[in-house]
């Protein structure tokens, strides 16, 4: 018994460390964002919508904002836009597209055929803002709050489910 | 043979055009050297298994660009690191750096390490004790 009683104290222990990190993890989501809590980048970007203009991160400063990064070449984002049109139409949120490493005339094709889910879509052709942001691929999507403050990131498509679970609590701040 | 041979020549000479990091080298060669360096302990989050330095990923393509010209305009090391940790997190670091909660990483293979030497060290002297005193199994083997 005693021979036995070291091995499985550790053994215990090792389960109860794997345990504890599976719970903490948050789901399918490797990489945990570093700036949650911390205040969004600010951006002045061209303007998708309307040539010539540019978009300006400080112009939704005390609403909600959904920050969607998307492109043209991304297939999941197609998958996405419904739940966009269904996020905008509901109104509980500026959604505001940062079409990530995309051609111009692509881009405003795509919306057109699909439906534009944006208030606005700021164009990040370098992904230069897309680093500020911790961007690594498309679809990810920022929830800011009217403080400016990143307090939530998705990197996957946001679906319904996700959009009523995790990210409606948090706007209406029923979130633990 | 002898056009088989220029051809083939021609075709080494070709490699580099496969090259993944297609930007030409910096001019100063001490930050050439630094920007190499950089990119090869930096992890590829889209593909993770890869370094900046060996993806095709447009992530790797972006994150090559902003150390470049980071190196390029003179910042250090760690300012570049800390740059992208701040906005990646640690684990765009392959190398993890030495802080309070980064600790028991570095210190864990140490542990184990000594830990084992223990045991082991443990089982050799109960062995050796069981030689020097413990006969009675033999005595028993060599009774007709």
């Amino acid at each position: 018994m005693n021979r036995f009683a070291i091995p499985l104290a550790l053994f215990a222990a090792l389960v109860l460390v794997f345990a504890v990190a599976l719970k903490r993890a948050p789901e399918k989501q490797f990489v945990r964002s570093a700036l949650i809590g911390k205040p969004a980048a600010e951006f002045t970007l061209p303007d998708l919508m309307n040539p010539g203009g540019t978009v300006d991160s400080r112009s939704f400063k005390g609403k909600w904002v959904l920050l969607n990064v998307w492109g043209t070449w991304c297939y999941e984002c197609r998958a996405e836009n419904p739940q966009l049109l269904a996020i905008r139409q509901a109104g509980r949120v500026a959604v505001v597209g940062l079409n990530y490493k995309d051609e111009d005339e692509a881009a405003r094709q795509w919306l057109k055929e699909l439906g534009n889910p944006f208030d606005a879509v700021a164009v990040d052709k370098e992904g230069r803002v897309a680093i500020d942001y911790g961007v690594y691929g498309a679809p990810e999507t920022f929830l800011i709050n009217p403080q400016g403050i990143i307090v939530h990131k998705v990197v996957s498509v946001i679906t319904p489910d996700l959009w009523q679970t995790q990210l409606l609590p948090m706007i209406e701040g029923r979130a633990k | 043979m002898r056009r088989t041979g220029i051809a083939l020549l021609l075709a080494i000479f070709a490699l580099p055009l496969l090259a993944i990091d297609a930007a030409p080298p910096l001019a100063d060669p001490v930050q050439q050297q630094r920007y190499q360096a950089l990119i090869h302990e930096l992890r590829c989050l889209k593909c993770q298994g890869e370094t900046v330095a060996d993806t095709q990923a447009m992530f790797g393509e972006d994150i090559r660009r902003q150390v470049r010209e980071m190196v390029q305009s003179g910042k250090s090391d760690p300012e570049v690191r800390d740059y992208l940790v701040d906005r990646y997190g640690e684990i765009i670091l392959l190398r993890p750096r030495w802080t309070a909660g980064n600790a028991w990483l570095w210190l864990a293979p140490a542990v184990f390490l000594l830990g084992g030497a223990w045991v082991g060290w443990r089982i050799l002297r109960q062995r050796r004790g069981l030689l020097a005193t413990d006969t009675s199994e033999v005595d028993e083997v060599r009774r007709p």
